[in-house]
């Protein structure tokens, strides 16, 4: 490092000190300019000297004295300075010469430099044209893709969002499906639950069924008991009919012999009559007879009588007599007939009489037959008429049972006729519900069809969407970059820009410096004869710069921490500018050049705080580079959030390798949130900000002008913006600063508010008016 | 405006409401202590984004009392509120004993702003219910308090579910405010 940087000392001396034998420097550049140089520089060495001698005349005296002391080294000193002379003059000649390839090659380098600065400039002003057509089209290109996309994406939406109608369609067909099926298993159940009501009808219908065939059977069993009761009963009936024709025969019959016995009777009677008749003219004959008799007699008498008067007629009388003893005669056999037909009359009508008293018996014997008769015939008539009775009530019971077991017969095929049309209608049911199952479960399956398809393809899309989704998060992660290295390409442009510009400037600089070098030439030329006058003293100063530097040397190995410091100082504008290098390089130079162009070293140690001041510039400009190099990484910090926050892109997912090594970040890194920078979080919590929004609008006066501090944190109000709705709330509430202890900042903030209110009563009334419609 | 009126009112007549920020870490209880001053009840509660203000009365004075949300992104927030704020009070978990260290940091930045120098502070060691709780004196410790220069202070342990220990705060309280007015 330290040889490095030795030769390189010792190049840049050998450069400067070239120049100064060089004659062919351009004339035009600085013939005046050295002069006044020149001149300048005199007068300064002039007066700086008289003045540093009068400051320092003390010191002087003091340094004289250490200059006698070290007198005995100056010997060595002095070989030292011819050798450094010689060295010198071998120098001067290396520079001489490399002055003059170095102006031949500066001269070329600045040819060289300015073609390829035109280049460079053309090229880079192509090449960013081109580069500007190319990420214009690219950018064209992907705005065409972001509206295609966008386009896709809303398209996709528009799908997703019919998917999701879909699926909701078809979620609601599923429960419209559901309901449907639940309706039918329902309807199924009802079935079920009615065909297990009409098996159990049926069972009970044909329990009644068997019920009424027992029951047939048995009227049945009773009817054909009934019939042969029946029958028993003809039979009964017909005997019973014969038994009456018979009785009825007999009946006749006996009527008959009534007749026949009462026509006897009759006769009988009427012989009785006759006979009575008979008896009375017997009776009468016989009176008659009698009276005839005693007319006879009579006559008998009269004719005796007279006989006895007439005896002549004696035959007459004896005749009379024989008459009369014949009609005597008569009248006795008469008697005696009378007397028998009197007996047998009597006997007969004795007999008649027996024979009426038997037929009266016997009449009233048939007449007891017939009342029997009649009464059996009354109670046979009875018995048939119950009998007949018994047989229509058994007939009215046959048909009675007839009609039941037809009834039932037809009860019994109604119900069948019925439990055919239930079985029927079951099994139609049956049929009916297993077709409608079976469309149902079609119906159902081709849903779920439908629906696994619907899904699929939902699926399908979502994939795509989020095929999509991904290509467009890539895309929008490619534009993110593009517009990165779009930016960062403007960046580079813009750096380039500088940079040419830089470079201009550093050409500029360097042509100066060139001025600057040649005058340089000049004065060391004039330096040199300087140096020749001035070579003792500068031994002197240099023994005396040696002691210092021994000094300081003991003070640094005292102090070894304290030596790395300046080390760093050396080595910092090293790293960091070139340029300053080349002056802080320069410096030794100027020292040497100084020490040995003044006759004593009050001028070196001006020089040397020429130095120091130089060196302290080129520090200030260090620190003010790095400061501007900060605000750079800090500004580069807030466009990135704000980039972040326009592409609305998480920090964490982009920048995270970018920022992660920043030691000045970690460092920001509070570990106390509290008081944690809040311009740091801007991705502000957004609910927190609704939230503090909300309530600032929604709470009283007094606790909204405490709100108003974190509302104008949170949404990032400038002091003018805050003080103005301070103001406004003020004005609200009526009395400003009265009810709340007005807050510093008010006071402190002498804000545009009161004192400027009439020149913008235009404005604000009008922003007052608008945040007041926002509070109410 | 009815808010107006009374404002204008307590304004009129110094009974000025006392304005009370409740803050502490998330989780510790800040808005169930917030509804039992208020309601006397134990509410059921969500974590809060963003704050609850209700106005309590206590002993005839009115506290305007603010519960902000102890979660650690918004906590940075806290500070938009310490205007104006005559009492803060802490609330602390007793059974969070990981996070006590970070509570104690939390208090220790929030006493060092300026708008909050001359509030009273009262430390709530909440939860005290619970079986595993630091005791009181153990958390004055954790929380260093006892280092604590020119600041009014008092721990009390409570219970804002069964309601212990949060009278004997208020009292302390509303006597420390009375005193310093």
């Amino acid at each position: 490092m330290f040889a490095k940087l030795k030769k390189k000392i010792a190049e840049e001396t050998a450069i400067a000190q070239k120049p100064g034998g060089a004659t062919r420097i351009p004339r035009s550049v600085s013939k005046e300019s050295v002069a006044s140089v020149g001149v300048d520089s005199g007068d300064d060495f002039a007066s700086d000297g008289s003045s540093s001698r009068e400051d320092l005349s003390s010191q002087l005296l003091r340094r004289n004295e250490q200059i006698r002391k070290l007198e005995a080294r100056l010997s060595d000193y002095a070989e030292q300075v011819r050798n450094l002379q010689k060295i010198k003059e071998k120098l001067e000649i290396a520079l001489e010469k490399h002055q003059d390839s170095s102006m031949r090659k500066f001269q070329e380098q600045n040819e060289t430099f300015q073609a390829n600065r035109a280049k460079m400039a053309e090229g880079l002003a192509l090449a960013l044209a081109r580069k500007d057509q190319e990420w214009s089209e690219k950018v064209d290109q992907l705005e065409k893709e972001k509206r295609f996309l966008t386009a896709q994406l809303q398209e996709m939406k528009n799908q997703s969002l019919n998917l999701f109608q879909k699926r909701d369609e078809l979620d609601e067909l599923e429960g419209f499906q559901q309901q449907e099926l639940s309706k039918v298993k329902h309807m199924l159940l009802k079935k079920e639950e009615s065909l297990g009501k009409m098996e159990q009808e049926l069972e009970a219908r044909t329990r009644e069924l068997s019920h009424t065939q027992e029951e047939l059977m048995i009227s049945s069993q009773m009817s054909s008991d009934l019939s042969q009761k029946l029958e028993e009963l003809q039979r009964h009936y017909s005997t019973l009919e014969e038994q009456r024709d018979h009785v009825t025969a007999s009946k006749t019959g006996a009527e008959n012999k009534i007749t026949a016995l009462e026509r006897k009777e009759q006769e009988l009677q009427a012989f009785i009559q006759r006979l009575s008749i008979d008896l009375q003219k017997v009776t009468a004959e016989a009176q008659e007879k009698e009276k005839l008799i005693t007319h006879l007699q009579e006559k008998v008498a009269s004719l005796e009588k007279r006989l006895e008067q007439n005896l002549s007629g004696e035959e007459h009388v004896q005749e009379l007599l024989k008459e009369k003893t014949v009609a005597e005669q008569n009248l006795e056999d008469t008697r005696q007939q009378l007397l028998a037909t009197r007996n047998i009359q009597a006997t007969t009508i004795d007999i008649l009489e027996t024979r009426v008293k038997e037929l009266e018996q016997t009449l009233q014997a048939s007449e007891e037959k017939l009342k029997h008769s009649s009464e059996v015939v009354a109670s046979q008539e009875a018995q048939i008429q119950a009998l007949s009775s018994a047989n229509e009530e058994s007939r009215c019971a046959q048909q009675q049972a007839i009609t039941v077991q037809q009834q039932c017969k037809e009860r019994v095929h109604a119900v069948e006729a019925q439990i055919a049309a239930l079985e029927k209608a079951q099994a139609a049911d049956k049929t009916a519900t297993k077709h409608k199952m079976r469309e149902l479960e079609q119906e159902n399956t081709a849903l779920k069809e439908s629906r696994n398809e619907c899904e699929r393809s939902l699926q399908h899309h979502q994939l795509e969407l989020k095929k999509l989704k991904e290509e467009w998060n890539q895309r929008e992660i490619v534009s993110v970059a593009m517009a990165q290295a779009l930016e960062e390409v403007r960046k580079q442009r813009e750096e380039l820009q500088q940079q040419a510009a830089n470079l201009t400037a550093v050409i500029d600089e360097k042509e100066q410096g060139l001025q600057e070098k040649t005058e340089m030439v000049f004065q060391k030329e004039q330096e040199i004869l300087q140096l020749k006058k001035g070579h003792e003293c500068a031994l002197l100063q240099m023994h005396q710069l040696q002691s210092e530097l021994e000094a300081l040397r003991s003070l640094r190995a005292e102090e070894p921490g304290a030596a790395a410091a300046p080390e760093d100082l050396q080595r910092l504008p090293d790293q960091e500018q070139e340029p300053v290098t080349l002056k802080a390089m320069k410096a030794p130079v100027f020292q040497l050049s100084a020490a040995e162009g003044t006759p004593n070293g009050e001028v070196g140690t001006m020089d040397l705080g020429q130095l120091q001041k130089e060196k302290q510039d080129l520090e200030q400009q260090l620190i003010e580079k790095n400061k501007i190099i900060k605000q750079m990484q800090q500004r580069m910090l807030e466009l990135k959030k704000t980039l972040q926050k326009e592409l609305k892109i998480r920090p964490d997912e982009l920048f995270e390798v970018r920022e992660k090594p920043g030691p000045e970040m970690s460092n920001l890194a509070p570990s106390v949130t509290n008081n944690a920078d809040l311009t740091d979080a801007r991705e502000i919590n957004f609910e927190y900000l609704k939230h503090v929004v909300l309530k600032f609008m929604s709470c009283r006066e007094s606790e909204a002008f405490h709100l108003i501090k974190a509302v104008s944190v949170l949404l990032n109000f400038s002091q003018e913006e805050e003080n103005m709705l301070k103001e406004t709330l003020e004005y609200k509430v009526g009395f400003p600063g009265l009810l709340f202890q007005s807050p510093n900042s008010i006071l402190s903030s002498p804000s545009p508010g009161k004192g400027d209110w009439p020149l913008e009563a235009g404005q604000q009334p009008e922003l007052r008016c608008q945040l007041r419609s926002c509070f109410w | 405006m009815g808010g107006f009126f009374s404002s204008i009112f307590s304004s009129l007549f110094g009974t000025r409401e006392m304005r009370i920020l409740i803050l502490g870490l998330d989780g510790a209880g800040k808005t169930t202590i917030l509804y039992r001053l208020q309601v006397g009840e134990v509410v059921t509660t969500i974590p809060t984004i963003g704050f609850n203000v209700e106005t309590v009365t206590y002993k005839n004075l009115k506290f305007q009392v603010w519960d902000l949300g102890g979660q650690t992104s918004i906590r940075p927030y806290w500070r938009c509120y310490y205007s104006n704020t005559d009492a803060v009070i802490y609330v602390v978990d007793s059974c969070d004993r990981d996070r006590i260290g970070i509570s104690k940091s939390e208090l220790v930045a929030m006493l060092e702003e300026e708008e909050l120098r001359k509030a009273i502070l009262v430390v709530f060691a909440n939860k005290q219910d619970m079986e595993q709780a630091m005791t009181p004196s153990e958390m004055a410790n954790s929380l260093g308090l006892p280092a604590l220069k020119d600041r009014k202070w008092q721990i009390f342990k409570t219970s804002a579910t069964k309601g212990t220990g949060l009278d004997e705060a208020m009292e302390w309280l509303v006597e420390t405010l009375k005193s310093r007015q």
